[in-house]
Parts: structure tokens; sequence; C-alpha cells
């Protein structure tokens, strides 16, 4: 790493907590008090880049105002996160005169009712210190799976269409209706439901949706809440699942369309940096499965729009979203079949790619980068006298998601064959429960049964459960508060307790 | 009648496979010829894939695809050994011709120690082997050093201590040392390797000590074995290839450039050794710090076999679920390959975690052999 520190903030001591040269335990949702509390202190040392603020930004006095409160002194921050002053002043100090410095984030920081928040409070802090546009520094999302990006880039969300073209955008709607022409045109330009929001229309409006048609998800295990996830999934009339096994969630419906798996099928992904990179077949699907752009062709074709649907191969389909998508519009498969690809924006066939966002200027119509004021918000459910502790969940390397793959590999089932909850030595203590002892958690949501895991590595105050597993399903305890802006549950943080499980 | 040490310039007969031969192609020739005599059921070669930085090991019954292997690929680091024990094991009287560099020579040879391959059922053709470049690091090199576009390189070797490059529009060579001293060139492990010449192999061929109006045009076979002997004059006798004794002023110089290879190798040694000498635990205990468990370093090693269908499960100091796992991990696979590890690189190249395994087994094993005989006796090669 050429000598580069590394600063790491969670509430657990993973294995990249090790490599760590400053390690920074904070309860979770604090984050935005944190990034403020470290600019308050660049700012005080004069360690902003004032040429960058002056020359590719604006509103600094803005977010001054807030930043410098006496709310975010080091002291105060201290007492919201638990951060130790010494290791915040610490972390500013390398920030401020380390540069260039890039920051890493993810779920962690996004999976919470503030997740936007915590998102521009990053972007505050890398544009006060210059940390953008120029290699090793930067935003960085690191997205939880290999091609959330290229879903996102396709349209896969409900209020825009491919590379982020709003659906409400008339001129936008014109051209993709033009592009596909159905001959009973379009979904009108009105944005959808996000899955999230669709599952309490489903429960709070029932007859509103009808049907629901899911690919390669599980949100039986995955999304929050999962009482609330049953009981919104059987009110719709008719579900359809597509997946390479049959998950909780495939279950329930009333149709399975079976699906190649990753090595079945080719096609591109889009990395978190943008690259768009091919994925070569290497066998044939088992069985009746078949590849998803097949699936949808052929049902499609059902619904009588075979012509609209005329694909032979994954590349056709390709060539079909460069042409309607500006930003990967000079991409190609012969172009992306070099090892390095290409990263979009690449607007035109002569184009190298993009591998650096904004080296010159933002995307704002004046190009500057905007700061924005933000203060901190505790999640929507804090610890109260009834649930002390604050629950946090996430994953663990050995397993994927709902482990619909993962737990039917036997070296990894070997490795982690069941869940846990993790508990600090002292919280242990105090609730006299021991290591591997069988608890109960329990939310305002519901309970499970869990082995409890003592330990050291998480945070007094905190507890820590994976979410990989049907049979101690952490998203029965998960808060289903949405971020206002991004709709993304607040799966980092709601309030927990745990009991003894007492013979009867 | 060739002999045991008897040294030859050889090139196909046939002109295709001459001009797409790396020097002459007197290798394919020759495992052309094995094939269509039924000497061997089959062949394993290494092909060009998508370019000339994507080796790919191939399997040919039919003769007529023997010449799709022509060439060498300087950037596949492979290690065929471990396919040839799958290949042996799932065709169960089938014969085997080979092309081998000094890794996967020694590889089958610890793989016979433990009776995982019968060598009777190979024939192996050796190169001589100076060293291999990582793919990834060779495009980055060629684009960044040679300022070249890696994609219009159409050959690539490495001759008279230079990384030469031919793309369209020229050719370019850059020093080996001064790259390596930048850190790009040849993987780590080959700088240390001091078996360039296979002789355990049945023939051994190289470009090396090839003058005269023969330069460049055919390759310097020495004979290794009987069965070397028997393949090169059945093959002469037929047709197949042309061979002409080796020029005593090309063997002399052959022996020098070995020498000097060998020289270079044990520079590189000392430099290794003595920086991870000087903090040993720390750097073993700092580097495999970082490992993730995923098992690549075992699974891809000539000389792991576990013992236990149960590995992946836990023993009593490493348990399951652990990341980084207890040191313990390392400690038993270091103590397991301690006198037979042949410094191949594969552990090192396909760790995720870009941890310098080989370095750390490399010299447990040459150390150890300063000390102690291996166990299964002392190896008919030295690295
Ligand atoms: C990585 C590498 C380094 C070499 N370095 C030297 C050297 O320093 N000095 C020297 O005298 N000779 C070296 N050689 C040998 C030399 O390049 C020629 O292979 C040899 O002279 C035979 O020439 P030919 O025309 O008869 O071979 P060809 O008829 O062209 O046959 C070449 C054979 O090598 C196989 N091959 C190609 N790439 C690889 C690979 N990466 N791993 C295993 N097999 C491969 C091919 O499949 C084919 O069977 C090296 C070869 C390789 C592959
Ligand atoms: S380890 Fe030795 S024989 Fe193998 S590729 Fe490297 S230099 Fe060649
Ligand atoms: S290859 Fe690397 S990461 Fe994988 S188990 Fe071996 S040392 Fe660990």
């Amino acid at each position: 790493m050429n000598g580069a520190k590394v600063i790491y903030a969670d509430p657990r001591y993973t294995a990249t907590a090790r490599q760590a040269d400053l390690y920074m335990p904070f309860v979770s949702g604090s984050d935005v008090a944190i990034l403020n509390g470290l600019m308050q202190e660049i700012i005080k040392n004069g360690w902003e880049d004032k040429e960058f603020i002056a020359k590719r930004t604006k509103d600094y006095e803005k977010l001054k105002e807030v930043v410098m409160k006496d709310a975010y002194s080091l002291e105060n921050v201290s007492k919201i996160s638990g951060i130790p002053v010494e290791s915040l002043k610490t972390a500013a100090e390398w920030l401020g005169t380390t540069k260039p410095g890039a920051i890493l984030y993810s779920m962690g920081i996004t999976q919470h009712t503030v997740g936007v928040d915590n998102v521009k409070s990053v972007a505050n802090i890398q544009m006060l210190l210059g940390n953008l546009g120029k290699p090793g520094s930067g935003v960085n999302a690191l997205r939880g799976q290999n091609n959330v990006q290229g879903a996102c880039d396709m349209g896969a969300l409900p209020v825009v269409f491919t590379a982020y073209q709003k659906v409400t955008d008339a001129a936008v709607h014109k051209k993709f209706a033009d592009a596909w022409g159905f001959p009973d045109g379009i979904c009108e330009p009105k944005n959808g439901y996000e899955v999230t929001v669709m599952m309490d229309v489903l429960t709070d409006n029932p007859g509103e949706l009808k049907c629901m048609y899911i690919m390669g998800e599980n949100p039986m295990l995955s999304d929050p809440d999962l009482n609330h996830v049953r009981h919104a999934l059987e009110s719709l009339e008719f579900l359809v699942v597509q997946d390479i096994f049959l998950t909780e969630t495939a279950e329930m419906a009333d149709v399975v369309l079976p699906a190649a798996c990753y090595a079945e099928r080719n096609g591109t992904q889009t990395s978190t940096e943008r690259r768009v990179q091919m994925w070569r077949k290497a066998q044939d699907p088992p069985g009746e499965a078949k590849e998803d752009w097949q699936i949808i062709s052929e049902l499609a074709a059902k619904m009588g729009y075979a012509k609209q649907f005329p694909y032979q191969s994954a590349e056709e389909i390709f060539t079909e979203v460069a042409a309607v998508t500006p930003s990967y519009h000079g991409m190609n498969y012969e172009r992306l079949s070099k090892p390095e690809a290409l990263h979009w924006p690449c607007p035109t066939l002569e184009h190298p790619g993009t591998p650096i966002l904004h080296k010159e200027k933002f995307s704002h119509p004046d190009g500057l980068g905007i700061f924005t004021p933000i203060e901190w918000k505790p999640p929507a459910e804090v610890p109260d006298a009834e649930y002390p502790f604050v629950l946090t969940t996430g994953r663990v390397l050995w397993h994927w998601h709902t482990g619909s793959m993962t737990r039917r590999s036997a070296t990894l089932d070997a490795e982690v064959p069941t869940g846990w909850i993790e508990i600090n030595p002292e919280d242990a203590k105090a609730l006299g429960i021991k290591d591997k002892e069988k608890v109960r958690a329990v939310t305002r949501r519901g309970s499970v049964e869990v082995p409890a895991k003592v330990t050291k590595d998480i945070m007094k105050g905190i507890m820590f459960m994976p979410f990989h597993f049907a049979e101690c399903a952490a998203n029965i305890l998960t808060n289903n508060a949405l971020d206002p802006i991004a709709k993304i549950p607040e799966f980092k943080a709601c309030a927990v307790k745990v009991e003894k499980i007492m013979e009867a | 009648m060739a002999a045991i040490g008897d040294m030859f310039y050889t090139w196909a007969a046939d002109a295709d496979v001459l001009k797409k031969g790396e020097c002459g192609g007197a290798i394919t020739a020759l495992q052309q010829y094995a094939l269509s005599s039924g000497m061997v059921d089959a062949v394993l070669a290494v092909r060009k894939g998508a370019d000339i930085y994507d080796a790919v090991p191939t399997f040919i019954t039919n003769p007529a695809e023997v010449a799709e292997t022509a060439g060498s690929l300087h950037c596949g680091t492979l290690l065929l050994s471990k396919l040839v024990k799958d290949y042996l094991d799932s065709n169960k009287t089938a014969r085997l011709g080979v092309t081998v560099k000094g890794c996967d020579t020694m590889g089958l040879i610890e793989l016979a120690k433990r009776d995982a391959v019968d060598l009777d059922r190979l024939i192996l053709l050796g190169v001589n082997c100076g060293g291999s470049v990582s793919p990834v690091l060779a495009r980055k090199m060629i684009r960044e050093k040679f300022e070249v576009d890696p994609d219009l390189v159409h050959k690539e070797e490495i001759d008279k201590g230079q990384f030469i490059i031919e793309y369209e529009g020229g050719h370019k060579g850059i020093k080996i040392d001064d790259l390596e001293d930048e850190g790009y060139g040849r993987r780590s492990n080959c700088r240390r390797c001091l078996y360039k010449v296979p002789r355990q192999a049945d023939l051994a061929c190289g470009n090396w000590g090839v003058i005269g109006d023969k330069a460049g045009k055919a390759t310097f076979v020495e004979v290794c074995s009987k069965k070397g002997a028997n393949l090169l004059d059945a093959a002469v006798k037929a047709g197949a290839v042309k061979t002409e004794p080796a020029i005593p002023k090309g063997i002399e110089i052959r022996g020098k450039v070995e020498g000097a290879m060998l020289n270079l190798g044990n520079k590189w040694r000392k430099k290794n050794f003595e920086a991870l000498a000087s903090d040993l635990w720390g750097t073993i205990g700092r580097e495999t710090g970082r490992c993730i468990k995923c098992y690549s370093c075992i699974e891809n090693c000539p000389v792991c076999f576990p013992a236990a269908e149960d590995l992946k499960g836990k023993s009593r100091m490493v348990i399951s679920g652990e990341v980084p796992p207890n040191p313990m991990f390392h400690l038993r696979r270091f103590a397991h390959i301690s006198d037979s590890c042949i410094n191949c690189g594969q552990c090192e190249e396909l760790c995720p975690m870009d941890i310098p395994l080989a370095l750390f087994s490399h010299a447990i094993r040459t150390e150890g052999d300063s000390a102690f005989e291996p166990k299964l006796g002392k190896a008919p090669y030295t690295n």
C-alpha cells in the first residue's frame, strides 16, 4: 500500500479492522455526527483545500455554519459516537494532512433512515479536502453485489429508464416509446413504487397491487420485518418467482421459473467503479432452466409482444442498451472484450471511457459541487429502558445474502453452519449470558432464538446478527423505517433486548 | 542413433509448423509425431486463447490440431502437473505427451514420488525457461514502460537479457534487470528459479546455443532419457523433424547463458531471503494476516494433498468461520510442503489477497535442504 494509512470505523472489529492503522468502533447511526466533527476539526486547523473549495464548489459558508456548531465539537461527537476524542483527532489530522485520500463505504452508511444524509456528508468532507476527481481519492461506494451498479444503470429502479433517465421526462419517455415500438404504448410517465414501499402498499391498501414478478431476490429473508413481508406477499393475487433455487420466497409463488446461474449465461456486469465487463458462459443451464432474457422474451411473446422481443443473443440486447443509453453509447461487445473493458460514461465509439469522474467539473448545471449542511439525526428507533441495545445486521464472508446459494455449499456450510448474535462480554455478564448459549433476541417487530457469541470484537451496547440464516433470521427483528429519499430500510440500527430462554 | 547427453539442432520438416513454431517448431512436430504414430494417446500443450496474454492448457487427440499450440507464451504462468494427474487418473491406461517448463517437470517429479502419477505413461518435452510474466502485470508493463497498446502486441520474448515485444509498426526491447528493479518483469518466484534446463524431462529444448545459419530457425535439443532418444530417432526416421549436431561453440554459449541465469537466480535469492530473514515472523504474520481462507493455495499446490476430506471443517487449532484463520492454517501447510516446495509460484500468483506465499515456502525449502535430506529422498533437481 506504499505506506498509506487506513482508518476504519465499524462497531465490529472485523478482518478489515485488523488491517487498519486506526480503528474507531462507534455506535451505529452516529455517522453524520462523526463526519461533521471531523470537518470541524479540519477547518479549525486550516487543513481544508481552500483552492478546491473556491474554484470547484459552492455553499461552503452554509456547511461551515452547521459543522462549526458546538454540537459537533470532538467532545460532543465522542459522546454521541463512543469514539475517544484522541482517535477523532488523529483521524482528522491524517485526513487533513495526507492527500489524496479516499473514502470507501458500504451498506453500513446507506442502510439508515438518514442514508442519503450520510452519503452527502461523505461528499462534504471529500470536497472540503479536495479529494475528488483524482486518482486515490473520491467517494467510493462498495456495492453489495457484483452487478448492483449494472442493475441500477439498466433502470431496474421505479423512477428511471437506463442510465438514470427520468421516466417523468416527456422527451425521454417518447424516446423509449419510439425505440420499443409497442402498438399500445408503454407505461405512463409516472414514478413507480420502490420495493420497500410496495410491501407497505400491499398491506395498507390491499388490491392496489395484484401481481408481482420477482427475479433472483429472496425478500422473505432479505427485507426488513419479515412478518410484514409475509403478510404483504400473501396479499398478492399472483406471484411469479424466477430463481436458480427454490428460495423461501419461491415457496410462496404461484409460478416458479427456473433461471440460469452466473456461469450459465452470457452478458455484462457493471462493477461499482462503473466498469462494464464481459461475462462469458461456461456451461449450459440444467434441465428447463434458461437465461433471464430468454425467459422474458418467451413470456413477452405469449403476451403478444414477440415483435418487441426478437432477441437471439445477449449481445443484441446490449446493442439496444447502447443505442438508448448515453453513458453506454460508445460501448459494444468488441470493445468490452479487452480485459480492462470500459468505464462509463463512454459516449462515442472513439471515447476511451471515464475511469475517474468529476476531474474538471461536477454534474450540476454550473459544474460546481454543492456543500449540503446536514444536522445529525438519531436512528428511527433508539435504545430505551425496554429495548436497551442497538442491533445492527450484516453479512459474513462465508455466506451471501439469504444463503440460497452459499448454504448449499458443503465447504461454506462447514465454516459457518448457522447464525448468531454478537454480544460484548460486559453486556453478556450483566445479562448472565454465556458464549454459545441460545438466547431470545426481541424487538418491537418480533423475536428469534439464536446462539450468543460473546466476543470483545463488538462494542459494548451494540449487538450484531448476520442476516443469512432463515432459522434465526435477523430481519424478523429489523425496522422497516425508510430513508425518505432512497427508500432504503434501516437495517443497521434498531433497538433490541436479549433474554435468557427459561426451561419450562 | 541418439544417446543420452547428445545435443542437436532440430526443426520441423513441415513448412507450416516450421513457421509457426517458436524456434523451428521442433516440439510441435515431435508432439504431432508422437500422437500420430501412437506413442501417446493425447498431447497436453498450451494454446493462445483470446490474445497472447491468455495461455490455455489444451488436451489434443487429433494430430492436425497440435499445430495450434506452436509458439511460446511467456505470460503463461501455468502449472500443468495437476492437470496431468487428473488426466492420467481419469484415463486409466492412456499415455500422454506433455510440453513442460522446469516447474511443470519438478511438479511431476514430486507427484511421482508420491505415486500420484506414473512417469512411464508420460513423454516430457522440456522447454528451457528463463521465466514467465504475470499477464495482468505484462499488460501494465507494456502500456506504461514500453508505451505501446498491449492489444497491438502480437509477439513477446525474453532474449539476451531483454524483454522484447513485436507490435504493429515495430519492435522494442527493455533490459529485464531494469524492468525488475521497478517491480515489472518476471514473477518473483521465476527470478529465484534455478531450474533453467529441465534435464529430468525426456528432451530439454530451447533457443540458447543455436548459432550460425540455424539461429532462430531451430531448437537446441539435449537428449535426457532413453525415451527421449527413441522419440527423436523415430521422428527423424519418419521425416517429421530434421536434425544436425549442435555446433560446439553453440554448446559453449548455451552453457554460459545457463550459468549467467543461475547467477541471476542466486542474486535474487540472496536479496529476497535476506530481506525476509531480517523480520521473518513479523513478515509472515503480517502478510498472512490478510488471508481470507479461500483454500486456493492448497488447491493449486502440486504437492498439497489434503489427507482428510474434512480439511475444510475445523481442527483443534484452526476453528471454522474465522477470518483471518489462526496462523496454524498457514504453519501446517508450510510444514507439509517444507521439503518439497518446488517454487512454482502458483500459491502466490493465485492468492486473491496477494500474499507472497511462495517466498515463504521456497525459503523454508532451501534452508531445509541445506540442513536435512527430504523425507522422500534427495530430489533429482535443484531449486
Ligand atoms: C515461458 C517460457 C520461457 C522460455 N524461456 C526460454 C529461455 O530462457 N531459454 C531458452 O533457451 N528457451 C526458452 N524457452 C523455450 C523456447 O521458447 C522454445 O519453446 C523452444 O526453443 C522450443 O521451440 P520450438 O519452436 O521447438 O517450440 P514450438 O514448436 O513452438 O512449441 C512450443 C511448445 O511450448 C508450449 N508452451 C508455450 N507456452 C507455454 C507455457 N507458458 N508453459 C508451458 N508450455 C508452453 C507450446 O504449447 C508448445 O508445445 C521458453 C519457453 C517458454 C514457454
Ligand atoms: S518457476 Fe522456473 S520453470 Fe517455472 S515458469 Fe518460473 S522460471 Fe520457468
Ligand atoms: S490463497 Fe491466499 S487467501 Fe487463499 S487461503 Fe491461501 S493464503 Fe489465504
